[in-house]
């Protein structure tokens, strides 16, 4: 495979007049997601578990097999994938659901000074009404990698919950560190929580290999739809676990007075669950797993990131936030700063150019404060970006600060 | 692009902004910030017979937050309280002069925020 045939299957990016570089908040979608999703409402609407009849079984068959699918992915077994709305809920479901019952006054939560807000603020709430205390495994200030977090966990952690890979800095482990950190949680009975919402798209995720508890992404950031999420629970844990929501779909007997539950993963996913974005997630599985390879993919991203390295490191003002080393090696995103210029208004005039970017803290607020920045700008990359849409947000850009400049040095 | 993106006016009330100062006794001080950008606008003022006749505001952030603070300063500078509390966001489009997207709004009215919020404040003393 190579990426520069598939950028064709994506039909929106190739009629974007510009370049789309934000793919760390949003990817774009195959052409087969799409006909998937159509087809489904045209041609084979119905709900799942529930109709005897062709439609509903067919739907109820066909979620079920992308259930099949993102096992594969992630190297699980079909009743550990749980469906959700998105990882933000993959990861509220498991603080509502696993630590309110299992977390008491005087455990820790450990997470990394890295975290998005999504694994961060859910464990704030279980910390309040628990009394469990969170724990930052820190950032080294000069490398931007975490230290060691071996000696964070001690027989007081309770659950380790950090990102495989920070939707601001790009990778933050050091060789050897995230599987030094998952083997001292499990040696003190600790949970292992991954939040792997920007690790998806780019590198192979296999929760064995980790051997993560929970594994939590979304499906819009690997090409599916929106509205969609996983979260991989171990099947001894999920039998600990309380329903999220109750309602349909969930329960195995109600009466007016009590209900028994179904066994996971229909236990957690109360109510008609997103079938068509179910049904195209399916698609996008199949395309990726007939198109690509995870090597060629980084392969192909970390050129980007070299290319779009040595043109940031050129522009005059242009600090770089992050690690450049590790990103060239395995990045898939650049964030940094243009001195004496507000990043959004850097965001603005390449929006204005027809130039996707992120700006601001990012969704990781503390994050981004600690690094003694109040907003960043963001370029990502995903399988289908090329060289062209590198080349034209650093010209771009360039002619932006140059702008700029003029502006605000003339008197 | 600079025109397009930003008129001159608005640059020029960035780069020198109007009523940018501390005032000595004011009546209300209020301090916003945009927590997704980071921008932060403060506002006081003085009020003479329910009419701002004094105003000032500090801040940092994008262009368009700080020339924005410094045009409803001018604007305002003169108003009644009804009048600068009937302010609405399209007032603070038309002000600005260029359009704005909803995140791009939020950089313009935060100093409205600010400003109606102290005569709020005011109000209650």
């Amino acid at each position: 495979m190579s990426c520069s045939t598939l950028r064709k299957d994506f039909p929106l990016i190739n009629r974007i007049q510009g370049a789309y570089l934000d793919n760390a908040a949003t990817a774009h979608k195959p052409q087969a997601m799409l006909e998937a999703m159509a087809a489904f409402y045209e041609h084979d609407y119905a709900t799942v578990n529930r109709g005897l009849y062709a439609a509903g079984e067919q739907a109820t068959a066909a979620c079920e097999q992308t259930r099949a699918r993102v096992a594969q992915l992630i190297n699980a077994t079909p009743h550990e994938v749980i469906f959700t709305s998105g990882t933000t809920q993959s990861i509220n479901l498991v603080a509502s659901s696993w630590a309110l019952q299992h977390c008491r006054a005087g455990d820790q939560i450990v997470l990394t000074e890295a975290e998005h807000h999504a694994n961060l603020l859910p464990w704030q709430e279980v910390a309040a009404k628990t009394g469990a205390q969170l724990v930052f495994i820190p950032l080294d200030r000069s490398s931007l990698q975490l230290v060691d977090a071996t000696p964070y966990i001690t027989p007081r952690t309770k659950l380790v919950a950090v990102t495989l890979s920070s939707n601001v800095l790009g990778d933050v482990w050091p060789a050897g560190y995230l599987h030094a950190c998952i083997d001292k949680a499990h040696a003190v009975g600790a949970v292992v929580l991954l939040d792997a919402a920007q690790a998806i798209a780019h590198q192979p995720v296999d929760v064995q290999a980790l051997n993560a508890d929970f594994l939590a992404f979304s499906a819009h950031k690997l090409f599916g739809p929106t509205g969609l999420g996983v979260l991989f629970a171990k099947q001894s844990l999920q039998e600990t676990m309380q329903p999220y929501q109750r309602g349909g779909s969930m329960v195995y007997e109600a009466h007016f007075d009590h209900a028994v539950w179904q066994k996971g993963p229909a236990k957690f996913e109360a109510g008609t669950p997103p079938i068509a974005a179910i049904i195209g997630f399916g698609a996008t599985l199949a395309y990726l797993q007939k198109t690509i390879s995870w090597p060629a993919v980084q392969e192909h991203e970390t050129a980007l990131c070299r290319q779009l390295l040595a043109g940031l490191q050129k522009l005059p003002r242009v600090t770089i936030v992050g690690n450049p080393a590790v990103i060239a090696a395995h990045g898939h995103l650049v964030s940094f700063v243009v001195a004496g210029i507000h990043a959004h208004d850097i965001a603005s005039a390449l929006g204005s150019q027809g130039i996707a970017v992120r700006a601001g803290h990012l969704c990781a607020q503390p994050l981004v404060d600690a690094l003694g920045f109040n907003s960043l700008v963001r370029v990502s990359v995903a399988l289908y970006s090329n060289e062209q849409d590198i080349a034209l947000f650093l010209q771009t850009l360039e002619q932006t600060i140059g702008l700029f400049t003029n502006i605000l040095e003339q008197p | 692009m600079s025109a397009s993106l930003y008129q001159e006016n608005l640059i020029e009330h960035f780069k020198y902004p109007q009523n940018k100062k501390i005032l000595e006794h004011p009546d209300f001080v209020v301090h916003e910030h945009n927590p997704s950008c980071g921008d932060r606008v403060s506002m006081q003022g003085c009020l003479t017979n329910g009419v701002l006749t004094e105003v000032g505001f500090q801040g940092s952030g994008c262009v368009i937050s700080q020339a924005a603070a410094s045009m409803l300063t001018e604007h305002c500078l003169g108003k009644d309280i009804a009048a600068i509390l009937a302010l609405s966001a399209d007032d603070m489009t038309a002000l600005v002069g260029i359009p704005l997207g909803p995140t791009r709004l939020k950089c313009a009215i935060l100093c409205l925020h600010a400003l109606q919020q102290g005569l709020r404040d005011y109000l209650k003393q």
